[in-house]
């Protein structure tokens, strides 16, 4: 009798029913939407930051001093200790190896040169100045087969140049822009460079321009580098861009001081201290040492901006359910009449809301799964407008919205059905 | 006579009627709420970007070659001068190539002259095991990078002997700096030292300055200070510009999303509600007709009720998101956002477009027949 009466009135009134399951679903839709995105706000902003470059300057252990100004090593080649270059595979190897969104060598090597113009064939000034030999895009053969394109292109993206990048394999280069405004240099010129251990022609391919130290110098593969400084194979640092997870008081602590099963969940999380472990643990013989600066203030603004984030989900998901619980509230207020009759035919306030209210669940359930649906694909609208990439799907956001879809559906129609009960039966049959 | 009908409309379906202003109402809170966020959130979250340190350097034209230019003291002066609140802290700085001891032989290090005082504040990340110093006329101490420290044996308390040309000094270890980067390998002293050091008296190699600010306007303020300089280059730090430009666009697109969203939600309940009400009306509409009331008046008084109901939602939610984004202020920022009434006439106007668009549904009453209502049908 009682799921014919809610079958009953599930057949004779579509229309009235599916006002509230559309409310339901859009408002669902709006909670998987903002929810599925939040899920994902963390990583987003952690991958925006690394817009800001490398986080891990890997350098010898064994080194001497670095004569470093500005982001340029002016050391000569002959002092300090080097890193073999044939071991950067391993980078792929450590357990957040996925994390690493690029690495770059780099290789100073002081030089004097002198540029010839493509056009008259005249020489231009000659200038000392530093050689910095890197990767631009550079495929690396990872342990496993695997290759993996990385270089400053990923650890230094606002790096600009006019005209084009070198090429790894060929004998070009790109010239600071200080550089090449006082000497003169323009793309497409040869740049005749002297070193300690020999001389190089290179096709000079864009001027760079970065705002720091290196716009006043020349930066050309690591394998020039290397030939010029005579020193093949080898590099002096690593600069490293990883996503990491904002440092808390426990990935403060000291490794050494943890219980085997802290240490393995400071191990298993993407710290920076813990990536830069991982990271001397593959590689023998270096120092990984987080770049404070960017390590730091990224940890910051990130804990600020993820709650702002949330914060901003909480509220579109607070205003969604009173707006859709305001709506499953109507669709009981104008049912008066017919809670009137039930009561007429002598049905207690009990079971008058124990109907409703199995009517609303199923409304819920239905606007609720069909809300899921829709809010995936509004979220991979949102993700995709936002951060231009579509948030992951998760399955388990549909039991989260279908519990938010019955809790709102009940709760606005409880204030309504507490009203009902109230009612006489005779003066709305009357219809008072 | 219109106003009175209005008047009758509203007390005859005011249960409906609150529930379509809880979904206005509630609307318009977080929507405010979000608006007035957004506002505050980026001037707060320039100021949270300083934890980057100094986004402005200011440096002669480079001449190129080891000999690096150097740039005056007036222009120090005039950096100074230039010190508005939005700087958060600026200091010059003296990069020295100097020689310490080490057992036998000699080390190159480089000596960085700076003010020690407003370092704290261009490089918040440092971490200082020892003493800091305080001030910068403090020349009889100086602080020591990590591995400068290790290379050359030095801890806090003791001393080191820095050599240039045929000059030297001798300097007491007030702490070891760790910052992760370049500075782990300088020595750090203030900058009358450097000068000293090297006879370098009143030069610098170039300043840095911490300000607070959108991208265009740190633009607009090293554009300034450009003028202000002549002869030297005042460039932004375009690693935190493009960083910070991008992730305040992000955060701007997923708020203006969110209020979309919210606003489309709600003029689809007040939708709901409007069509259910506009059934509910039908006998009523029927009587206007019949009683020679033209379809215009008639819709023209539910618009006024919609709209009504729009602008009372949009007024109380207002003030509840005015409450709201005090509290996510508070949270995210730890200071509580100061409320704002330009937001106010916006929440309205956009209150009112809901509660419009709401009311479309109300179109279905043009369509009543009144034969047809009075017969009963």
């Amino acid at each position: 009798m009682f799921f014919r009466i809610v079958r009953d009135s599930f057949a004779r009134k579509p229309r009235r029913k599916a006002l509230t399951a559309v409310a339901l679903a859009l408002g669902m839709a709006v909670a998987t939407a903002t929810l599925s995105v939040a899920l994902d706000v963390g990583d987003r902003l952690a991958r925006e930051f690394r817009s800001l470059g490398a986080n891990l300057l890997v350098t010898p252990q064994a080194d001497t001093l670095p004569l470093e100004i500005g982001g340029v090593d002016y050391r000569p080649v002959d002092a300090g200790a080097y890193l073999p270059e044939a071991t950067l595979g391993k980078l792929r190897t450590i357990f957040w190896r996925n994390n690493v969104v690029g690495f770059a060598p780099l290789l100073e090597v002081p030089v004097s040169a002198w540029a010839v113009s493509s056009a008259t064939g005249v020489a231009r000034a000659n200038a000392q100045g530093t050689l910095i030999g890197t990767w631009y895009q550079h495929s690396v053969a990872a342990p496993d087969g695997s290759a993996f394109t990385t270089g400053v292109a990923s650890t230094n993206p606002w790096w600009r140049v006019e005209g084009r990048w070198f090429a790894d394999g060929a004998d070009e280069c790109v010239v600071g822009s200080t550089l090449a405004q006082r000497t003169g240099v323009r793309v497409g010129d040869t740049l005749n460079i002297l070193a300690g251990a020999g001389g190089k022609a290179l096709r000079v391919t864009g001027i760079l321009s970065t705002g720091d130290a290196e716009d006043d110098a020349i930066l050309a593969p690591l394998a020039i580098a290397q030939e010029l400084s005579g020193h093949p194979g080898q590099f002096r640092r690593l600069l490293v861009s990883v996503l990491t997870k904002p440092e808390d008081e426990f990935a403060r602590r000291d490794p050494g001081t943890m219980t085997p099963t802290e240490y393995d969940r400071w191990y298993c999380t993407p710290y920076i201290s813990s990536i830069a472990y991982q990271v001397q643990q593959v590689l023998p013989g270096v120092e990984a040492r987080p770049i404070r600066r960017v390590a730091e203030g990224e940890g910051r603004i990130l804990t600020r901006v993820s709650a702002l984030m949330w914060l901003v989900t909480l509220a579109a998901l607070v205003a969604a359910m009173l707006a859709v619980g305001a709506t499953a509230a109507t669709t009981v207020l104008e049912r008066r009449t017919e809670v009137g009759l039930m009561k007429a035919l002598g049905a207690g306030n009990a079971l008058v809301a124990a109907f409703f209210l199995s009517e609303q669940v199923l409304l819920a359930l239905g606007g609720g799964g069909a809300g899921y649906l829709l809010g995936i694909g509004l979220a991979r609208l949102l993700g995709r407008s936002v951060f231009g990439i579509a948030p992951t799907e998760r399955l388990i956001l549909l039991p989260v919205v279908l519990g938010l879809a019955i809790a709102v559906a009940l709760l606005g129609s409880l204030v309504p059905l507490r009203r009902a009960a109230r009612f006489e039966p005779a003066p709305i049959l009357r219809g008072e | 006579m219109f106003w009175r009908i209005l008047w009758k409309l509203f007390r005859a379906s005011r249960g409906r009627l609150a529930v379509a202003l809880v979904a206005v109402t509630s609307g318009a809170a977080v929507c405010s709420a979000l608006i007035s966020l957004q506002l505050d959130a980026e001037r707060k979250l320039t100021r949270e970007f300083r934890a980057l340190g100094a986004n402005v350097v200011v440096a002669p034209p480079r001449a190129g070659g080891a000999d690096a230019p150097l740039m005056g003291a007036v222009a120090l002066d005039r950096i100074s001068a230039a010190q508005t609140p939005q700087v958060v802290g600026a200091a010059p700085y003296l990069y020295v190539v100097a020689r310490a001891p080490l057992g036998k032989a000699e080390q190159s290090v480089i000596l960085t002259g700076t003010w020690l005082d407003q370092t704290l504040r261009l490089a918040p990340w440092w971490k200082v095991e020892g003493q800091w110093i305080a001030t910068r006329e403090d020349i009889s101490r100086c602080l020591v990078g990590r591995n400068a420290a290790r290379q050359l044996g030095l801890s806090p308390g003791g001393a080191v002997e820095l050599r240039y040309a045929d000059r030297s000094v001798k300097l007491a270890v007030a702490g070891i700096v760790s910052a992760g980067g370049t500075d782990d390998n300088q020595i750090f002293v203030n900058l009358a030292v450097a000068q000293q050091l090297a006879a370098l008296e009143g030069r610098v190699s170039l300043a840095q300055l911490s300000v607070i600010g959108s991208p265009s306007e740190i633009e607009g303020f090293a554009r300034q200070l450009s003028a202000a300089l002549p002869g030297l280059e005042v460039r932004p730090v375009r690693q935190l510009a493009q960083a910070e430009g991008q992730l305040l666009t992000r955060i701007r697109g997923l708020i203006f999303a969110t209020v979309a969203l919210i606003l489309v939600l709600t003029a689809l309940c007040v939708l709901a509600t409007m069509a259910a009400l506009a059934m509910e009306r039908r006998r009523d509409v029927g009587m206007m007709k019949a009683l020679g009331g033209p379809m215009r008046r008639v819709l023209r008084l539910f618009l006024a009720e919609a709209a009504t109901l729009g602008v009372l939602g949009g007024l109380l939610g207002y003030a509840a998101g005015v409450g709201l984004a005090q509290w996510m202020g508070q949270r995210v920022f730890g200071v509580a956002i100061s409320p704002r009434l330009e937001v106010l006439p916006l929440t309205i106007l956009l209150m009112f477009g809901v509660a419009l668009a709401g009311a479309f549904p109300l179109r279905l009453l043009s369509a009543i027949r009144p034969a047809a209502i009075l017969r009963g049908e």
